[in-house]
C-alpha cells in the first residue's frame, strides 16, 4: 500500500514534528552559546536548523529556519532579513537528506558545499540591499574593502565575503549537526519519518 | 534564568499601542528610507524612530543593543569612505589612505538605515511582550500551531541555556579542557553542546505527547486566554503607515519614469 518513494515536500506537521522546532532553535541558540563560550571563531549558529532539516524534512527545516532568526530578531533586528536564507538552508539540508545525502560522511561534505553555496547565493542579495554587500564580520569585510577597491565589483567582492566565513562555518555546522544526527536513538528517529513501512492509524 | 525577550513594562503611550499596528509602522520604516535612497530622508526616518523609542520610555534599553552595533558601524563607515565604487574627491588623507567623500556620505546613509532598521524593531520588541504578539496574530489569522511554537520557544531557550552552564560544570568536574589552544577548545565543543542536545530531543518526544493527551491537533476554534490589546484609530495609523510605504514607492517609480 505504501509508496516507495514519496516526494520531499509531503508535508509531515505532525505535533513531534512541530515539538521539534522549538528543540531545533534552542539548539541553534545553545551552539552559538558555547561558540562564544569557547571563543571559537565560528558562528555556528544554524546547527538545530540543519539537524532538524535532517530528521523532519524541508518544510519543518524552512520553518524552523524562519522563526529562528525572527526570534534572534527580538535581541538583534539585524538578524530577521536573513531569515530567507535560514530558510534557503533549512529546505536544501532537508531535500539532500530524502534523497540519501546523509549516508557518509564525504556526502554530508557535499552537502555543506551545496548549502553553503546555495545561502550565500540568497544572502549576497540581501546583504546588497542593506548593507551594500558587506557581512558585518571583520574577516570577510576587510576581504570585502580589498576586493572592492581592485576590481570594483560590488557583487563579486559580497560574494567572496560571504563565502570566507561561510564555507568553514558551514562545513563545522554540518559535521557536528550529522554527528548528532547519527547519535540520537532510533525510536527517536522513527517519530519523525513517515515514510517507512509501519502503516500510521 | 535569562529571558530571551527584551520587553521593558513600562506605561507609555508606545506599550499602548497593539502589536499589529507596530508591525506595520517596522513595515514603514523599512520602505520608505530603503526606497527613497536619500540621505536626508535616512535621518529623519532614523530621528522618527528614535523619538518613539524615547516616547516609550525605552531609549535607554535601545542604546544598550546600539552598543553592540557601534562595531559594525565603524567598520561599513570606514570601508565605504575608503574604497566605495563612485568614490573621487578625497577630503583628507592620513598617512597615504584616502578617505573619499562620496563614500563618506553612503557610509553615513548605510547607518542611518540601520539605526532606523533597528530602531523600529526595538519599538516592537522593547514595548511589546512575545505572548501578545504571538497572540494578537493568531487572531489576525495566524496559524495556532505555529503560534504555541513561537510561545514555547521563549520558554525552551533559557532553560536550555541554564542546562548549558550544569553541563559546563559537570564536564569540568570531568576533566573536559575549555580553556586554552584552539585545538583543546574544539575538543571540547561536543561534550558540551551533545548532552543538552540529547536532553532537549528526550523533551521533544514527552512534550509532543503531552500536546497530542490535550488535543493539540483538535480542529475546533480556539479560545484566548488574554483579552485583545484595544488600541483606539489603530486603523488610521496602519492606513496611514501603508500609505507611507506607497507613496514612497511611487515617488522612486515616478522619478524613474520621468
Amino acid at each position: 500500500m505504501h509508496e516507495k518513494k514519496k516526494s520531499p515536500f509531503s508535508p509531515r506537521f505532525t505535533t513531534a514534528s512541530l515539538a521539534l522546532i522549538p528543540a531545533a532553535i534552542g539548539i541553534n541558540f545553545v551552539g552559538k552559546l558555547v561558540v562564544s563560550l569557547l571563543k571559537l571563531p565560528l558562528w555556528m549558529d544554524s546547527i538545530g536548523t540543519i539537524l532538524a532539516s535532517m530528521l523532519a524534512g524541508p518544510w519543518i527545516g524552512a520553518i524552523a529556519g524562519a522563526v529562528n532568526n525572527v526570534i534572534y530578531g527580538f535581541q538583534d533586528p539585524i538578524s530577521i532579513p536573513y531569515a530567507l536564507t535560514s530558510v534557503a538552508m533549512g529546505v536544501t539540508v532537508g531535500v539532500m537528506a530524502h534523497y540519501g545525502w546523509t549516508k557518509s560522511f564525504w556526502r554530508v561534505i557535499v552537502l555543506a558545499l551545496v548549502m553553503c553555496v546555495i545561502s550565500t547565493i540568497v544572502s549576497v542579495p540581501i546583504n546588497i540591499i542593506f548593507w551594500e554587500g558587506m557581512t558585518g564580520n571583520v574577516w570577510g569585510d576587510a576581504a570585502y574593502g580589498i576586493i572592492l577597491a581592485k576590481t570594483h565589483s560590488v557583487l563579486l567582492a559580497s560574494t567572496i565575503d560571504s563565502l570566507i566565513i561561510g564555507i568553514p562555518d558551514s562545513i563545522a555546522s554540518v559535521i557536528i549537526a550529522w554527528g548528532l544526527f547519527k547519535a540520537l536513538p532510533k525510536n527517536l528517529l522513527q517519530l519523525y519519518k513517515t515514510n517507512t513501512d509501519v502503516e500510521e492509524f | 534564568m535569562k529571558s530571551l525577550s527584551l520587553y521593558v513594562e513600562r506605561d507609555s503611550f508606545i506599550h499602548r499601542v497593539d502589536p499589529i499596528t507596530k508591525l506595520f509602522y517596522i513595515f514603514a520604516a523599512i520602505i520608505v528610507p530603503f526606497v527613497m535612497k536619500d540621505l536626508t530622508v535616512s535621518i529623519v526616518c532614523a530621528a522618527v524612530s528614535l523619538i518613539l523609542l524615547a516616547v516609550g520610555k525605552v531609549l535607554r534599553n535601545a542604546i544598550t543593543v546600539f552598543a553592540c552595533l557601534f562595531l559594525i558601524m565603524i567598520t561599513i563607515f570606514l570601508i565605504q569612505a575608503l574604497a566605495n565604487i563612485n568614490n573621487a574627491t578625497v577630503v583628507f588623507s592620513i598617512s597615504g589612505i584616502h578617505f573619499y567623500a562620496e563614500g563618506m556620505i553612503n557610509g553615513v546613509k548605510i547607518i542611518m538605515r540601520m539605526t532606523d532598521m533597528v530602531a523600529a524593531f526595538l519599538i516592537l520588541i522593547l514595548t511589546t511582550k512575545p505572548s501578545d504578539l504571538v497572540e494578537d496574530l493568531i487572531r489576525a489569522g495566524f496559524s495556532p500551531r505555529i503560534g504555541y511554537v513561537i510561545m514555547s520557544i521563549f520558554q525552551i531557550v533559557p532553560h536550555m541555556a541554564g542546562a548549558i552552564d550544569v553541563i559546563t560544570d559537570a564536564q569540568r568536574a570531568r576533566g573536559v579542557e575549555t580553556k586554552g589552544s584552539l585545538p583543546v577548545r574544539i575538543k571540547a565543543f561536543l561534550p558540551l553542546l551533545g548532552p543538552v542536545v540529547l536532553n532537549s530531543f528526550m523533551n521533544t518526544k514527552e512534550r509532543a505527547m503531552a500536546l497530542e493527551v490535550r488535543a493539540f491537533d483538535a480542529k475546533n476554534k480556539k479560545s484566548f486566554l488574554n483579552e485583545a490589546v484595544n488600541f483606539r484609530h489603530a486603523m488610521a495609523y496602519r492606513v496611514l503607515f501603508v500609505l507611507l510605504a506607497v507613496s514612497a514607492v511611487a515617488w522612486r517609480a515616478g522619478g524613474v519614469l520621468l
